[in-house]
């Protein structure tokens, strides 16, 4: 399916990214993401994972550049490739930016049930979000827009619909058409399927999947769910306490997990035949306001030995596409 | 809309009242362009006349038909009170949708005038506009004086909705696909505020009114503007209650009184309107 895979569309290198409060003199930080480097390829899905708090969804709003203080970009670069285009996010000033927003980066958020103004039709949401970025005259775009609508099986009547009068799933699919109707080259969704029971998801899972293909876009898809990664990304990263700790194709992962932590995420999962109850991990992750020196993921790791309290691992490729950031893992594989 | 109308008519009996009420008291205001007077011309009946046919009302000690008079006088009163209502509307809805929106600093600054404005005290205030005012003091530069201090305690309750929608994924989204703060605050926040400004739009006509009149009786007005408050003060000048002629104070109160009771009726049945729980168990759905 794919055209070109290995020409990557987003390159993270290096990106620090914390929430930095000042209250009543007291200064706080948050190391929300600390120091990812990944690449995104064309026509991909990208799947993040990892359990709550750990970073994921600060890291899409970093890569959507939808961030707001008190969250700030330290260190590190987002580089977009549109076309012949190369991008680099945070050396754009705040016009050029919102030239690329929605139009090549659309953002679906976490809650995104609610991105529909409850008081105002389907209708205007789409006029308001995505008119100006079309640019064609009000009949053309909405020509468009219905045509959208029906390849991604939604009736067009839903546009004179108010939001209370549709389902859950409903407004996730309008959503989900919303950011894709300018045909962008990069979507960044943040738990979109979160709130809805598992055949809903199953179909909006399907028309994310549909409108990722009729648009050759890429999808950053963050979600603590494993199944739901099992089933639509191609490749996954694994978060753990703002880092990235595992990369690699959905398949090497689920098959041959080489970080502890995506180990115990996997072994979590139940199977149909399961006799034994799962065993969980104990623990919880750090805070990152105060995160542990050394791996942080140590406290909890079965395998940790002295060099995890001391030094950070750094991402060691264990694979063409595989990489980890473990030093049990090293000390294995050497 | 009409179907909005409708059904607030048939399910909510206060709102049937008010429309009622306000309905008499807007056609007595429009009665007046039918005047065969002219509002300010005087002895042009014979004075002193009780309730008959043809002056229905009555005439009083200036050689005015009541009826006519009340008519002109309400028309100004509610005129006031509409001016005062929108322009300070426009004032609360500017500064609450902007302080709750862009927060910060702007906030600080707009609600430390907003809250310097709560605390005064206002009728000292205008009676003090008045004395500077004295000869240039009209109609219109009252309506601007009480719209400007009658903001600050709807540019509150507008700020504090302000304040949450500003936190909804709309809200992101909105400023996502790139749009300003203006069009954001006008298409995606107005209409959420909108109803509570026609809620308090009434009790702000209410408040202007009763201000107006409390000011006119006292005589801190232009006393040649014909105002439900001016009709008083010329009968206590005339000291009609002392000479018998009641119906010279009597049907300017009860007609204010019915303006009163008719807006803080709507406003109570809008109130109920906006809150969809109230609604739906009135409806009996």
């Amino acid at each position: 399916m794919a055209t070109d895979r290995t020409r990557a569309v987003l390159t993270v290198e290096g990106l620090r990214a914390y929430y930095q409060v000042n209250t009543f003199g007291i200064e706080r930080e948050v190391r929300a993401v600390d120091d990812v480097s990944l690449h995104v390829n064309a026509n991909e899905i990208y799947g993040l994972a990892g359990e709550s708090s750990c970073g994921k969804s600060t890291l899409v709003k970093t890569i959507a550049a939808a961030i707001r203080p008190p969250l700030r970009v330290l260190a590190g670069s987002v580089t977009y490739r549109f076309g012949e285009r190369r991008v680099s996010l945070y050396d754009l000033d705040e016009g050029e930016l919102a030239r690329i927003r929605w139009k090549h980066v659309s953002y679906i958020m976490q809650g995104s049930m609610s991105v529909l103004n409850p008081l105002r039709r389907v209708r205007s949401a789409f006029v308001d979000f995505a008119f100006r970025h079309i640019g064609k005259p009000m009949p053309e775009f909405t020509a468009m827009v219905e045509a959208h609508l029906k390849r991604l099986h939604l009736e067009p009547t839903v546009l004179d619909a108010y939001p209370h009068e549709l389902s859950g799933g409903m407004r996730q699919r309008i959503t989900i058409a919303l950011a894709t109707v300018c045909r962008p080259d990069f979507i960044a969704a943040d738990e979109p399927t979160t709130a809805l029971d598992v055949v809903v998801q199953k179909s909006v899972l399907a028309e994310l999947r549909q409108a990722q293909r009729e648009t050759d876009a890429s999808v950053l898809f963050v979600t603590h769910d494993m199944a739901v990664h099992a089933n639509l990304s191609d490749r996954l990263g694994i978060m753990y306490a703002g880092r990235l700790v595992e990369e690699g194709t959905t398949a090497e992962v689920f098959a041959t997990p080489a970080h502890p932590y995506t180990a115990h995420l996997i072994a979590s999962l139940p199977r149909i035949g399961d006799t034994q109850a799962r065993e969980g991990l104990g623990g919880a992750p750090p805070s990152l306001a105060d995160p542990p020196p050394g791996c942080r993921f140590h406290p909890r790791c079965p395998l940790a030995m002295d060099i995890c309290r001391r030094e950070v691992p750094e991402m060691a490729w264990i694979g063409d596409t595989h990489r980890v950031a473990c030093f049990a893992t090293k000390a294995e594989t050497a | 809309m009409l179907k909005i109308l409708r059904d607030l008519l048939r399910y909510n009996r206060e709102f049937a009242a008010g429309v009622a009420l306000l309905g008499f008291v807007i056609l007595v205001a429009a009665a007046s362009f039918f005047s065969p007077y002219p509002a300010a011309d005087s002895f042009v009946v014979p004075p002193d006349m009780p309730p008959s046919w043809p002056h229905v009302l009555g005439t009083n000690s200036r050689g005015q038909d009541v009826f006519w008079q009340l008519s002109f006088a309400i028309r100004n009163t509610l005129l006031f009170g509409f001016s005062v209502a929108i322009l300070s509307r426009v004032i609360s809805l500017v500064v609450g949708l902007v302080a709750g929106y862009a927060g910060g600093m702007v906030d600080r600054v707009l609600m430390s005038i907003n809250d310097s404005f709560i605390v005064i005290p206002l009728f000292p205030i205008l009676v003090l506009f008045y004395f500077v005012m004295r000869e240039r003091m009209s109609w219109a530069w009252l309506a601007l004086a009480m719209a400007a201090l009658g903001w600050a305690y709807d540019a509150r309750l507008i700020r504090s909705v302000a304040l949450s929608l500003r936190t909804r994924e709309f809200t992101q989204t909105s400023i996502f696909s790139g749009m300003s703060m203006r069009q954001i605050l006008v298409e995606e926040h107005l209409p959420y505020v909108l109803p509570i400004v026609f809620s308090t739009t009434m009790n702000n006509i209410n408040w202007s009114i009763g201000l107006e009149v409390t000011l006119s009786v006292l005589g801190f007005t232009n006393v040649d503007t014909p105002t439900i408050g001016m009709m008083i003060y010329w009968a206590n000048q005339h000291t009609a209650m002392v000479a018998g002629i009641w119906w010279w104070i009597a049907f300017p109160v009860a007609l204010v009184v019915m303006t009163f009771i008719g807006l803080f009726l709507l406003a109570v049945s809008m109130n109920e309107y906006i809150d969809p729980r109230s609604r739906l168990a009135r409806m009996g759905v």
